[in-house]
């Protein structure tokens, strides 16, 4: 499958080769239709890079590795009156499945008022990446550590004592609990940017401020299309734009996470077992310079059967990135990333952190063929406090075109 | 004897009327070219990219005049070249709109970009005549650039990707946007024969051959582009 992906990916930047030659032809717009109203856009990625299947730094939710993945991107946004819009994104990944990774109707009550409200399939009220996760905005290849890394906790299984959830650490991306499934399984990020939940957002604007509140079925961790708890997600985001080019951003979550059938299994009165989740995101550009960076923290409440306890597992995901364009062709990027976990007590002297800390360099250089066309090389360090390979660098490159 | 008078005075009222005309003969005058470009399609303003990460309505911007075109002659005469002045021109940026959409200077002009919009721009060009990226600049601010190579410039804004415009570059003066009806005029034509050019973004380009006569006036040019 791997190298059938492999072959996938270098022969579609094979065939994009002769169109790079003739760059200016390529469509620089979406495609419209009556009258306006119909947008239709596309965004295809290739990504090339090595191999990654001992330390699974990269690894997405859907088991995918994100350094070397094959995307085709299908939106479109359909406006039959002013007041509504039906927006769509349909997305595949390596080819191997298509899935609607936005679908929802966006309806402005007042046309005076910029206020609106979105149902269905929604864009995230939390945080600033998990909006930005496009390869057209994002300025380099990876993805920052808190939006994509592989913690080892799941939502449909828990570990029964402390002893089971450390025996996971740095293995997120295939873990084993002895209560719920008993499958193994990838683990969750702390904010998914590969899916999206699925509930009622509104949103409101000034030239200075930018609120946005939601409701969903799922966690920022495990985002849903049908609810496996009955709980339900708040999510909210306040941004503040004080000056031209700076917008300075708020966040808060908190909605159920572990789904009814490892619930079920659990002792009575194991409370609640939420994921709360705080965040704090900043950007700033000037001239050619571009800066943004955020802090995520998260806290997961685990139950444990034995003993019977709950505990606070938290996380807190830092990440500050820059972009300077050197040409009009040539861009430079780089990212700081870094990926740290609580303390768990195993005995009096003996207090690991629940999964190992990671820490995550990445560096890269953009020639715009086009200016919706971009070649992108990227070299990416790793490093983990724990699991089998503790050291990787990456280095990979992508083709990305969209219209 | 009075006969005799009248027979002269025939004769040099013939010659210096004779001399009159051979004189208008051989100085030509300049004239103009004028007519109209019909755009034959319908051309749909450009779009906003579906960005399914917004959390309300796009803002609206203004509509992208796409029905410009511009008039120019292929080759021009050799004082058409002559040159005395820097000019300046503006490309203006408007509620998330460049304005004009299509811009025609002649080489070695500087252009302004101010932004008088409410938000960001960064106005920038991969042509290869004068590639440029003028970064991130706030309201109320203006950067220039000077174009010293005649050709076509696309220029976008790298923050909004439904802001394009033409500036199209020329190496002499004989040229014209078309306005809202789409006509143009080219003036101070000299005498001879001419290829004139009609240029949309929107289709390919048609050409006419057209003869400037010795003396001058007005010759009409019509060119339809696009699809029937």
């Amino acid at each position: 499958m791997r190298r059938l992906f492999v072959r996938l990916a270098l022969s579609s930047v094979a065939a994009l080769a002769p169109l790079v030659a003739s760059a200016q032809t390529l469509p620089s717009g979406p495609a419209t239709a009556f009258d306006g109203r119909l947008t239709v856009g596309a965004e295809v990625v290739a990504t090339v890079g090595d191999e990654d299947d001992i330390a699974f730094f990269n690894y997405t939710d859907y088991e995918h590795n994100a350094l070397r993945m094959f995307r085709v991107a299908l939106a479109a946004s359909w406006r039959p009156v002013t007041r509504f819009a039906f927006v769509t994104e349909l997305r595949s990944e390596d080819l191997n499945q298509v899935r609607p990774y936005a679908a929802y109707v966006r309806v402005r009550p007042w046309l005076e008022h910029p206020f609106d409200i979105q149902v269905g399939r929604i864009p995230p009220s939390f945080g600033a990446f998990g909006r930005r996760a496009y390869q057209s905005d994002n300025s380099l290849i990876g993805y920052p550590l808190a939006y994509q890394y592989l913690t080892s906790l799941r939502p449909d299984a828990v570990p029964a004592t402390v002893a089971d959830l450390l025996i996971m650490r740095a293995r997120g991306w295939r873990t084993t609990y002895p209560i719920g499934s008993q499958e193994a399984g990838p683990g969750v990020p702390l904010v998914s940017a590969f899916r999206w939940d699925t509930g009622i957002q509104a949103h409101w604007e000034n030239h200075l401020v930018d609120a946005t509140g939601g409701v969903t079925l799922g966690t920022l961790s495990d985002p849903k299309v049908d609810d496996n708890n009955g709980g339900k997600q708040i999510s909210g985001r306040v941004a503040f734009r004080p000056v031209t080019g700076l917008v300075l951003g708020a966040s808060a979550a908190r909605g159920d996470f572990l789904a009814d059938d490892v619930v079920d299994q659990l002792p009575l009165d194991s409370g609640s077992h939420a994921q709360t989740a705080l965040g704090a995101d900043g950007e700033y550009s000037r001239d050619h310079w571009l800066v943004r960076g955020e802090l995520v923290w998260s806290r997961w409440n685990m139950p444990f059967a034995s003993p019977p306890t709950s505990v606070n597992l938290d996380a807190l995901g830092a990440w500050i990135e820059g972009r300077y364009r050197l040409t009009p062709r040539i861009s430079l990027s780089g990212r700081v990333d870094r990926l740290g976990f609580s303390r768990i007590a195993v005995g009096p002297l003996l207090t690991p952190t629940w999964d190992a800390p990671v820490t995550r360099l990445e560096a890269d250089a953009g020639y715009y063929l086009q200016r919706n066309l971009v070649v992108r090389l990227a070299v990416q360090y790793n490093d983990r406090d724990g699991g089998r390979v503790h050291q990787r660098t990456y280095f990979s490159g992508q083709l990305a075109y969209w219209f | 004897m009075r006969c005799r008078l009248l027979i002269a005075a025939t004769f040099v009222g013939c010659v210096v009327a004779g001399a009159d005309h051979s004189a208008a003969r051989h100085e030509p005058v300049n004239g103009a070219i004028r007519g109209r470009v019909e755009i034959r399609q319908s051309l749909p303003d450009v779009a906003r990219r579906p960005n399914v990460s917004d959390v309300g309505m796009p803002r609206a911007h203004d509509p992208t005049d796409r029905r410009r075109s511009v008039v120019y002659l292929e080759t021009a005469p050799r004082a058409a070249f002559d040159q005395r002045e820097e000019p300046h021109a503006k490309l203006d940026q408007r509620n998330e709109t460049f304005v004009p959409h299509v811009l025609a200077i002649i080489a070695g002009t500087t252009v302004d970009f101010p932004n008088n919009d409410t938000t960001y721009h960064n106005v920038f060009s991969l042509s290869s005549i004068k590639p440029f990226d003028l970064g991130r600049y706030a309201v109320g601010r203006s950067k220039s650039i000077t174009f010293d190579r005649p050709g076509i410039v696309r220029v976008f804004c790298d923050i909004h990707s439904h802001m394009s415009a033409f500036i199209l570059v020329f190496s002499h003066r004989f040229f014209a946007v078309t306005d809202d009806e789409g006509r143009y005029r080219l003036d101070n034509v000299p005498p001879g024969t001419y290829t004139v050019v009609a240029w949309n973004e929107s289709a390919p380009s048609e050409t006419k051959r057209v003869t400037m006569p010795d003396s001058g006036g007005d010759i009409e040019s019509n060119f339809s582009l696009g699809k029937r």
